[in-house]
């Protein structure tokens, strides 16, 4: 692989190819999940910020919404990670979607109890 | 026609009877303590009370019965102790403990002192009045007159406190002085004139050195001046009234009628009108008949106000008027206050009376945005008057679940947040399943493929 990237003047562009290139597609699927929860926790804190933070419940079970979900997919994602098989020996693909999925029942559960 | 003027001969007649009863508002029984070999000599003192309904019973100074406290119950509504020279008082009932008890029951008591020490002088010193020393009466060569320095003439000024109510001739006085202390429960009532001191009589041994040096000594053990009371009252913080004589020569029917140095005659028998009036709790006694608190535009009583809500707090409040022997609604306090507190006053703030319905004060105010258990309290107390107290507990809880506005517009991009984050989580998990199943088909072809 190391041989079809060019040799780069710009390191951000070699790290985006080098991402483009070493990481498969599930991977790359979760971290666009992971981009997308970061933009929204980041328009929900922008506007508690400029606009209102009123009330204050909706937008901490919002913005933490987003915050757990992240953690919880960012979890998945090390899980599933080929490159972490030795750390996480125990916990096959299939259990570490389905510790995910839990969790992330038991979030939502919380936030729409706070949300109103 | 006949029977008509009978009858209102009897109502009349009935009328009269009502005007004459004691018109105390705690009670018309008066235990007087006196020798009764000088109980003659404050007729004039004594029936004026008998006139104005009192229903007194004598004990002699020397003896045990009747008891001041029965079974832990006063057996008297007020206790007047004439017998200033007794060195002890009928024995083991009269002692400053059971004075102490008395007033702790409600009962009020007239004391009267002498030169002689007593066992009731070291309980003045209870009541914040520190005395002379022993056979130091006070003393006056002004103004100038045939009758000895001990007899002393005292000029009552008009409002000088709130228990004299009108114009009072000067008064004849013979007797000890009190320090007054810093009690703010004590209530002067006749202060010594300004030229007059506490010491022994030149000619019984005593002389004006004593009063030098005490002054060399920047007053130390000096007892002069008008800063010293002659009658001084007395309000525990229970409600019970004690006065304290300087003498009780004050009363006999001597003084009540001896014309003062000018040839007029003394004050002595208003004085001693005024004196027992207040004490037996004729004058100056308020209370307060209840206290109501509720929402604004509101009539029901709450235990429970939310934080911030809008409450109405109104007290009726009832003055005792002696001469028609009943309560009435009293609007003229002007300084009334309500505090609304959880250990400190949040809210301070005037009670005014409510114009139009009398007896009637009512404030309203918002409650502060704090929850907890709070308290309506009034706590009104002058030097003279009956005190107020008033502790109404009531809880300030935040608003209940139900209490908020929901779906606030403000809110909208929270709400879409959390809506869009859990509908993303949805089509991650299908899809992210989806891909499971493709990929383990991949896998299979793979397999075969191998």
């Amino acid at each position: 692989m190391s041989s079809k990237s060019q040799p780069s003047s710009n390191p951000m562009a070699s790290l985006w190819n080098s991402y483009n290139d070493q990481t498969s597609n599930r991977l790359k699927f979760i971290d666009s999940f992971l981009v997308y929860l970061m933009l929204s926790g980041i328009v929900q804190f922008a506007y508690c910020v400029l606009v209102t933070s009123f009330p204050y419940n909706a937008f901490l079970s919002g913005f933490s919404s987003t915050v757990g979900q992240f953690v919880l997919a960012a979890s998945l994602r090390s899980q599933v990670n080929p490159a972490n098989k030795d750390e996480f020996k125990e916990v096959s693909p299939e259990r570490a979607f389905a510790d995910f999925a839990l969790g992330s029942i038991v979030l939502h559960f919380f936030v729409y109890n706070f949300l109103g | 026609m006949f029977s008509i003027r009978r009858f209102c001969l009897l109502a009349l007649s009935l009328a009269h009877v009502w005007s004459v009863t004691a018109k105390s508002s705690t009670g018309d029984s008066v235990l007087v303590v006196v020798d009764p070999k000088r109980q003659a000599q404050y007729s004039q003192f004594l029936d004026g009370l008998k006139d104005r309904g009192y229903d007194i019973t004598f004990r002699s100074s020397k003896a045990e019965k009747p008891l001041l406290i029965e079974d832990d119950v006063p057996n008297y509504a007020h206790v007047i102790l004439l017998a200033p020279e007794s060195k002890n008082l009928g024995g083991k009932d009269i002692t400053p403990q059971n004075i102490v008890e008395l007033l702790n029951l409600k009962t009020n008591v007239i004391v009267t002192l002498s030169p002689a020490q007593t066992s009731l002088s070291s309980l003045a010193s209870e009541f914040s009045l520190i005395l002379p020393p022993p056979a130091s009466p006070l003393i006056s060569y002004f103004p100038k007159r045939d009758e000895s320095p001990t007899l002393i003439p005292i000029s009552v000024p008009d409002k000088s406190s709130p228990v004299l109510t009108k114009h009072i001739a000067p008064v004849w006085f013979s007797g000890i002085p009190q320090a007054l202390g810093n009690s703010p429960l004590i209530v002067p009532i006749l202060k010594a004139p300004a030229e007059s001191f506490a010491g022994e009589l030149l000619t019984q041994g005593g002389s004006a050195e004593s009063l030098v040096d005490a002054a060399d000594k920047g007053g130390e053990g000096l007892w002069a001046g008008s800063s010293l009371g002659v009658v001084t009252g007395f309000q525990t913080a229970s409600g019970g009234r004690i006065t304290w004589l300087g003498g009780a020569d004050m009363l006999t029917d001597e003084l009540f009628q001896k014309s003062l140095p000018d040839g007029s005659k003394p004050g002595n028998a208003d004085l001693a009108r005024d004196i027992t009036a207040w004490t037996f709790q004729e004058e100056l006694v308020l209370r307060i008949d209840q206290v109501n608190h509720h929402i604004v535009n509101t009539t029901i009583s709450k235990e429970l106000y939310t934080i911030n809500d809008n409450i109405v707090f109104s007290a009726d409040i009832s003055k005792w008027n002696p001469s028609e022997n009943k309560w009435e609604a009293c609007s003229g306090l002007k300084d009334l206050q309500l505090e609304f507190t959880m250990l400190d006053p949040f809210i301070r703030t005037a009670l005014p009376p409510v114009p139009g319905s009398p007896g009637k004060y009512s404030v309203s105010f918002r409650a502060p945005d704090r929850h907890g258990v709070f308290k309506f309290v009034i706590d009104y107390k002058r030097r003279g008057w009956s005190f107020l107290h008033s502790s109404t507990t009531v809880a300030v809880v935040p608003p209940r679940h139900d209490g908020y506005p929901r779906f606030l517009s403000a809110a909208w991009p929270y709400y879409a947040g959390a809506i869009s984050t859990s509908i993303a989580f949805f089509l991650f998990s299908a899809l992210w399943l989806a891909g499971d199943a493709r990929d383990s088909r991949k896998g299979q072809k793979g397999a075969k493929a191998q």
